[in-house]
């Protein structure tokens, strides 16, 4: 066994350096996580990730690029190390396992990167983790997705800004993200006539005709109408329920 | 007896649609009902009865015993309900053209009794209501309350009231349509208030204005949804959790439609203070 060169020392040195600039960026994500209330904004969280991301990648490299080296290397303590008093880091520094947990990191990592979709079925068999579609179930996928997200759209009462439930509890609540202002417009001609109408007479309201606002085809031939569920202007009662109980019951106006 | 309940609020917009939905569940037409309901409240009579309590040798009869529960125990509003058609609004203030040519050809008999298309308070019927405060601290999710109905005579009612120690509260007219479905009385209601004048009123009107004139309580016309099983026999604690379930078998049923849900106690309650 002979003594390292001094290039050969010099490598152990990089390694070093990298791996303590990767815990300290590890940490200093950790600590501003921890610590900073409400969480710090997502840009700075993006450059800590990337930064790491970047020292990640310095260390395989490195680790790559020396493999051979790093892996004939073999430490053993000289005569001069504190053995009694730095047994444990001694323990650490001889110990030819990895940890368990570490192991297990490296299985996880080891079945990501040698997954393929090929396997899939292999896969399936031995974990319950979640496991990316296949090529056939994408396909599946995109097939189903806009026959569904058609039938779903026409359940809806289309037109306008804003929907029924935000409307019915106030636009001016609803959080656009939009600078600028949306109008609560109707969509239709047919509602606004309906508005009018209301405006009018309320009393009406509960005899006019029911609105049509979407035409299909049944499975079975023949047409099917969609039928509006809801006015578009929702008179909310004003007097909660309770008020008007405590009214009923002892006549204390609301 | 005992009454399970639970309520929704159903926005104006919705009522047509419930109704048919109800009609549908219940299979039955909704029977339109309005009623006058006079709310009473309980006082306590100055110097009535001051019975002393505590340890006496001589023990009170069951009879005075109960005598005493009822006058000093605790003081309740009441409602006393009578029902009343869409005929019976529009005899405000002078009786209606018509009987002057009528009266000539009526017998001097019938000149005191008002025609038959006017409202006649004289024989107007009433019932009696009592509701008491919900239960508390009950682990169901429904309203559950002792109730108790008793018919009283026709007439000006406030008189016999009086003298029971009910004082006159207000009144209001309750508008809406009733459906039954199997032990659950489906009521979709709304309060009905009289135009207000600068009559003061102390006691229940004598004639009702015109039914146009009513103004809901609720100034968007909205209306209550009160689903009620009334249970004989309270205590059977199977009985009320069977009354319960049916109710709550109702509420799935109209999840869809409508929220139903227990009403908050103390809007229910019904004690004087």
């Amino acid at each position: 066994m002979s003594a390292l060169t001094q290039d050969q020392i010099k490598v152990l040195e990089q390694s070093r350096q990298r791996l303590v600039q990767l815990t300290r960026s590890l940490g200093s994500l950790i600590a501003s996580l921890n610590q900073s209330d409400p969480l710090p904004p997502w840009s700075s969280l993006q450059s800590q990730a990337s930064i790491i991301s970047n020292n990640l990648l310095g260390v395989s490299e490195q680790l790559s690029e020396h493999g051979d080296l790093l892996s004939a290397l073999v430490a053993y303590p000289g005569p001069e190390y504190p053995g009694r008093t730095q047994s444990s880091t001694l323990e650490q520094l001889l110990r030819t396992k990895l940890d368990p947990r570490v192991e297990d990191w490296l299985s996880r990592g080891r079945v990501a990167g040698t997954h393929d979709p090929d396997s899939a079925l292999h896969a399936d068999q031995n974990s319950t983790a979640p496991k990316p579609l296949s090529e056939t179930q994408l396909a599946e996928l995109w097939e189903w997705a806009p026959l569904e997200a058609n039938e779903e759209a026409r359940r809806r009462n289309w037109g306008g800004n804003f929907t029924l439930e935000e409307r019915e509890a106030g636009v001016q609540n609803v959080v656009t993200g939009l600078k600028r202002q949306l109008e609560d417009d109707e969509g239709s001609e047919g509602e606004e006539e309906e508005e009018e109408d209301e405006e009018e007479d309320e009393a009406e309201a509960e005899d006019e005709e029911m609105d049509i606002v979407g035409v299909h085809r049944k499975a079975s031939g023949g047409l099917e109408f969609d039928i509006a569920t809801h006015h578009a202007h929702a008179l909310e009662p004003v007097v909660p329920l309770d008020e008007i109980l405590r009214y009923m019951t002892t006549g204390r106006m609301p | 007896m005992h009454e399970l309940l639970l309520f929704a609020s159903v926005p104006v917009h919705q009522r047509h649609e419930l109704l048919q939905q109800l009609a549908g569940l219940t299979a039955m037409q909704p029977r339109h009902c309005l009623e006058r309901r006079l709310i009473f409240k309980a006082y306590r009579k100055p110097g009535l009865v001051t019975v002393r309590t505590g340890a006496s040798q001589d023990l009170q009869s069951a009879e005075l015993q109960r005598l005493n529960k009822m006058l000093n125990g605790g003081m309740y509003y009441t409602q006393v309900v009578g029902s009343v058609s869409e005929m019976d609004f529009g005899g405000a203030g002078a009786a209606p053209p018509g009987p002057d040519d009528t009266a000539m050809t009526d017998t001097n008999d019938d000149a005191n009794a008002p025609p038959a298309d006017q409202y006649d308070y004289a024989h107007q019927p009433w019932r009696l209501e009592f509701r008491d405060i919900p239960e508390a601290g009950t682990r169901s999710a429904v309203t559950a309350r002792v109730m108790s109905s008793a018919a009283l005579p026709r007439g000006d009612i406030v008189p016999p009231m009086n003298a029971w120690g009910y004082s006159f509260v207000t009144e209001y007219v309750v508008e809406g349509d009733v459906f039954i479905h199997n032990d659950i009385v489906i009521f979709l209601h709304r309060v009905l208030h009289y135009p207000t004048t600068d009559q003061e009123y102390r006691e229940p009107r004598r004639q009702l204005p015109v039914f146009k004139d009513m103004a809901p309580l609720e100034k968007s016309g909205s209306y209550v949804l009160q689903a009620s099983i009334t249970v004989q026999d309270g205590s059977n604690q199977e009985t009320m959790k069977t009354a319960s379930q049916h109710l709550f078998g109702l509420r799935e049923q109209l999840k869809s439609a409508v929220r139903l849900e227990q009403a908050d106690r103390l809007s229910l309650d019904t004690r004087a203070k």
